[in-house]
């Protein structure tokens, strides 16, 4: 029952927003939104409080017959793949109606659509059956898209539309990989249970996995696979932002795992070589872009490529502990996202600049922006991966558990993350310190309404970084369960 | 026997670090009703427990067998980590070192920052390098050491940005972070790879292991590298050491830390990795290389430096050179003591650089002289802890460098010379500032020169008794070689070399018959050691400009290529459409035209297979 409330809440909500009656003042939307996000989270961390840690398997089930005829059904679950997502996922919805500003244009459409995405990742996140995932995989395209054309920047159009092409392209690729699964293998349901990809022959596996790993590689993004990125990062508002890198990037991972790793247990080995070239390709490449960069948010969307890079190098690689550093790399690089994107939305809108070039100073403690500031270079760090901070940890475990399988591919990774550095470096030397410029440094107050995400976010980055195993118990008896489903067919496969 | 503060040695880290988080509420919140100083006496309250607790807990201690805590962190399916300590008189000690020593500057900071309003920042972060400190001296794991390396990395960067308004300080921040960061990164690199091998992060376990350990010699020396990377970044050797001087940008407090504890934080890690290095033969000669290279090389570039701060802070690389030495030749017990008697005396240098550089503004020491009778107390303290710094018999250094010296006789005579060059260089180095400082008549900048205040000159001369009376501590605990263990020939040589360096130190700046500045011959041979050897440049051209040209190519790949690749199917999509509109003319003869030349196509491409029978 929890699942559906956290499925269908934003949903009701949405209907409130969109008959309430006129005339309607934003922040009534804005607390309506609220409310239902905060239940949700409330909800969702019910469920980390329920949530049984000896089963690896889909807990908190719930299935009702559907359609089927096409085997499609309404089957919610649990997993510890999931359920860390579903918690970020209410997070940062949260930490995004809060950093947008005051002011919002049409509000009525825009809360409506920020329910609508949250409840659309929790769906994709928490279905059960191959069919129900995709529909929520394609459905998330409708509001992100309209929230990037409506509320983005200068190039809104240019960028709101690559983004849909692209993504629709992704779940084209991910549903021809569904069907050419469900049909070859002739199942009875898209339902996860009855999936079974054994009897399919190597060449057929070896062609549904490619296009799911395009599919997903296009969400995730893979480089070459990466250039909606940084315009769309770029042109939402940091908003929109939050969610896009924050949690709708994840869902490529996500079905990485849950759908390339756990459907195809004996064909990922084939290409885990391949994909982890490309995961250190993109973690360099991405690194050395946002090095060149002028504008902050475009450094932070490059950044974002590279440390998404290090979530598949870790799938590569495929053990028990790289896996689990995948998941918790999924959720901290989440968490970090979101708080460098908060603050560079707040520094835009207090400085009226992103431009490197331009912005100087900000620590100043009586004119400039200190506790943005302060909290900037402490998610700049995080991100860079300074140890006592929740992006150490994740990264670490994933060196520690790809190092016995991809040694080259592993130390490469931790060059880049050097080079992550650099990059931090630049935009905290440029940003927060230096000389603030006198004449025009008149900028507005940071509302509290503005602090307060930043405050939950940098707790949670700092704590999770302390204590991570808050972070890992739930993650831990999936991916071990997972991994230890993957070793016996190999064997198998070994002594045929 | 009462453990109760030894066993809860594990409390002194947390003392300050509770300091720190107090602080946060001075940022910037209650500053404008309280003023930025009770986040500073709180903090200083905070390292005064941590010092009397350390000093009951050594008493508890002392001749105690070690004792051996562990702390479960974290456990993963096939990783788990768990914080050891290790309490043992030789932790408990260094321990109290720290906590003097920080506590001393603290209260340094007091005088030196009366005005500042950034208290809070600077007491937080000095509490911690304190409790990181603390923590890295207690830790008896490898991972945990390289952890609350890489934390004092960053807090090594916040504070050279303390005056983060200047430019040399932002460029000297980013530079400090970013090197001992490449050290750090390497260090991680050893990290990962060593726990596939040994299965144990735990230094003892660690020893167990290299006693049995099979691995191939590429491996090892590959390994020894990667993990000797991080102490050098942090000990400022070459190539990493540029950023220690730049460091100087600090505020002197910072710097009496840094330039005393902090750096030798690096040496604490390299000596207890001392036996896995065992296992590569490569790797001791990389250690004494890498030291005695950066002992005689930063030794003469402090030489040639006219920057008060900049000049000691090669001799501190150069004497961390020597530590290297010691540790490549195995004189575990040595290498502790050296670190002692130099992190008192090296304290001492600063402190007293510092108080003279507060009230005269300039840094430049060719606007100095004739301070002596203006600045009695900070002439003295300079001069014992230049005294205890160099082989100056009866004072620390002398003990020190004579053992090391005795031990190292047998089997590297060489590295005897060496370490005996050092020493008269160094003992020149100092005293040419001394001289330049102190002596001679004064100039426009040392005019009016007071001493300073209460806070400034209690913490020097305190230390400096603490540096007169260490080799009497020592004497009384029976850490003093006794005479008979010395090599006398070679102490001698090493008193000679401080005499002689001294003497021709004092000769050349002394006397006002000589020209100052005195140039060397060549010119080139002179700037070659003023710009450190030109290492600055060395990187800009070599690996910055490396990585910002790539990351310039590849932006421009990504914007123009992968991009322009994108865009241009956009482009071809959209151009099509566009000349394909004109088709609809609204005309019927050219619809039907269309009509019978598709279904002519149409029919042929059916045809196709049989066309030739048919023809």
């Amino acid at each position: 029952m929890t699942l559906s409330l956290i499925l269908w809440l934003p949903l009701i909500g949405v209907l409130i927003i969109g008959f309430f009656p006129n005339p309607v003042k934003t922040n009534t939307l804005r607390n309506i939104t609220t409310l239902f996000i905060f239940i949700t989270l409330c909800l969702s961390i019910y469920l980390l409080t329920q949530f049984n840690l000896g089963i690896s398997k889909i807990q908190f089930t719930e299935y009702l017959t559907w359609i089927p005829q096409i085997g499609l059904n309404y089957s919610l679950g649990v997993d510890g793949l999931s359920l860390p997502l579903i918690f970020l996922n209410g997070l940062l919805t949260l930490i995004a109606i809060y950093s947008i500003g005051e002011k919002v244009e049409r509000p009525r459409l825009y809360y409506a659509l920020m329910l609508l995405i949250n409840s659309g990742i929790s769906g994709a996140l928490m279905a059960d059956n191959l069919l129900f995932f995709l529909i929520f995989y394609e459905l998330e395209l409708i509001p992100f898209y309209l929230m990037i054309a409506i509320w983005g920047g200068e190039k809104k159009g240019y960028a709101s539309i690559k983004f849909l092409l692209y993504t629709a392209v992704s779940g084209l690729l991910v549903l021809a990989a569904f069907l050419g699964i469900t049909w070859f293998s002739g199942s009875a349901s898209f339902d996860y249970a009855d999936i079974n990809t054994m009897a399919l022959s190597a060449n057929t596996k070896f062609i549904l996995l490619t296009l799911l790993l395009i599919g997903f590689g296009i969400k995730i993004p893979l480089v070459p696979l990466h250039t909606w990125l940084p315009d769309s990062y770029v042109e939402a508002s940091p908003a929109t932002t939050i969610l896009l890198g924050g949690i709708l990037a994840k869902l490529g991972t996500y079905g990485l795992i849950r759908f390339g790793l756990q459907l195809f247990p004996d064909t990922w080995k084939l290409v885990a070589p391949g994909l982890a070239l490309i995961g250190t390709i993109t973690v360099l490449y991405g690194a050395l872009v946002a090095i060149a960069q002028r504008d902050i948010k475009r450094m932070i969307a490059y950044s974002s490529i590279g440390h998404m890079g290090y979530i598949l190098v870790a799938c590569a690689a495929a053990t028990e502990l790289s896996l689990l550093g995948a998941v918790a790399q999924m959720v901290s690089h989440g968490l970090i996202l979101a708080l460098l994107f908060h603050l560079v939305g707040i520094i835009e809108r207090k400085t009226g600049t992103r431009d490197l070039d331009q912005l100087n100073g900000l620590m100043n403690p009586i004119r400039g922006l200190p506790l943005t500031s302060a909290l900037l270079i402490g998610a700049g760090m995080a991100s860079a991966g300074i140890p006592g901070l929740v992006g150490f940890i994740s990264e670490f475990i994933i060196f520690q558990g790809s190092f016995i399988i991809f040694p080259i591919a592993t130390l490469i990774c931790i060059i880049a993350s050097g080079l992550t550095a650099v990059y931090f470096v630049i935009l905290l030397n440029r940003t927060c310190f230096g000389k603030l410029n006198n004449k025009l440094a008149y900028y507005p107050q940071v509302l509290l309404l503005e602090k307060i995400p930043a405050f939950v976010l940098a707790t949670l980055i700092l704590f999770l970084g302390i204590q991570p195993q808050y972070l890992t118990r739930w993650i831990e008896p999936t991916t071990d369960h997972l991994i230890a489903t993957l070793t016996p067919i190999n064997v198998e496969i070994a002594q045929k | 026997m009462n453990h109760l503060f030894s066993n809860n040695i594990w409390l002194i880290p947390i003392y300050t670090l509770s300091g720190i988080l107090l602080s946060i509420l001075w940022f910037p919140g209650i500053i404008k009703k309280t003023g930025p100083r009770p986040s500073g006496y709180l903090n200083i309250l905070f390292t005064v427990i941590a010092w009397v607790h350390s000093l009951l807990a050594l008493k508890e201690i002392w001749n105690q067998p070690p004792e051996f805590l562990s702390f479960s962190w974290l456990k993963l399916n096939t990783l788990s980590l768990s914080f050891d300590i290790e309490i043992s008189t030789l932790t408990v000690g260094a321990l109290v070192l720290i906590t003097t020593l920080n506590l001393a500057s603290q209260i340094y900071a007091i005088g030196y920052l009366e005005m500042d309003w950034g208290w809070a920042r600077f007491f937080a972060l000095m509490g911690l390098f304190e409790a990181g400190m603390c923590s890295l001296v207690l830790c008896d794991n490898l991972f945990f050491s390289y952890v609350i390396l890489e934390i004092l990395t960053l807090g090594t960067y916040l504070l050279i940005g303390y005056w983060f308004n200047q430019s040399l300080v932002v460029t000297g921040a980013r530079d400090a972070f970013l090197t001992k960061r490449v050290g750090d990164l390497f260090l991680l690199m050893g990290v990962v790879a060593l726990l596939p091998l040994t299965g144990t992060w735990n230094f003892h376990e660690l020893e167990i292991w290299t006693k049995t350990a099979e691995i191939s010699p590429t491996v090892a020396n590959l390994l020894c590298l990667t993990l000797m990377a991080g102490p050098l970044g942090k000990c400022a050797q070459f190539p990493l050491h540029l950023w220690l001087d730049e460091a100087m940008e600090s505020p002197v407090p910072a710097t009496i830390l840094r330039n005393s504890l902090v750096v030798a934080a690096g040496g604490w890690v390299l000596i207890k990795l001392q036996p896995i290095f065992a296992l590569s033969s490569l790797i001791s000669t990389a250690i004494i290389t890498v030291g005695a290279i950066t002992a005689v090389g930063a030794s003469l570039i402090a030489i040639a430096q006219i920057d008060i701060k900049r000049s000691l802070s090669y001799t501190v690389s150069a004497y961390m050179g020597l530590l290297f030495i010691a540790v490549g030749t195995q004189q575990t017990q040595t290498i502790l003591f050296v670190l002692l008697t130099y992190a008192i005396s090296m304290a001492l240098l600063v402190m007293s650089i510092g108080s003279v550089v507060l009230t005269n503004i300039t840094q430049d020491l060719t606007q100095y002289g004739g301070l002596f009778s203006r600045r009695p107390i900070t002439a003295i303290c300079y001069l014992i802890g230049a005294a205890s710094l160099v082989a100056f018999p009866p004072l620390g250094g002398f003990w020190s460098l004579s053992q090391i010296n005795s031990n190292l006789w047998e089997n590297y005579p060489f590295l005897v010379i060496i370490i005996t060059l050092v020493n008269g260089l160094t003992t020149f180095s100092v005293i040419r500032e001394f001289c330049l400082i102190f002596g001679g008549k004064p100039k426009e900048m040392t005019v009016r020169s007071p001493e300073g205040l209460w806070a400034l000159i209690l913490p020097m001369t305190i230390i400096m008794g603490l540096a007169i009376h260490t080799p009497i501590i020592l004497a009384k605990l029976h850490l003093l070689p006794s005479l008979n263990e010395l090599n006398i020939g070679v102490v001698i040589a090493l008193i000679t070399s401080t005499f002689v360096g001294g003497g021709i130190s004092a000769y050349l700046y002394l006397n006002d018959k000589i020209s100052k500045p005195i140039q060397l011959k060549p010119k080139a041979l002179q700037d070659f050691f003023a710009y450190d050897m030109y290492t600055p440049e060395l990187y800009r051209i070599t690996i910055i400009s490396l990585v910002a040209f790539i990351s310039k190519i590849i932006d421009w790949f990504d914007r123009y290529f992968v991009d322009g690749f994108v865009n241009l199917v956009g482009f071809a999509t959209i151009f099509s459409g566009e000349s394909l509109k004109y088709n609809t003319t609204g005309k019927a003869q050219f619809y039907a035209l269309s009509i019978i030349l598709g279904l002519a196509l149409f029919i042929l491409l059916i045809c196709f297979p049989i066309l030739p029978n048919l023809l």
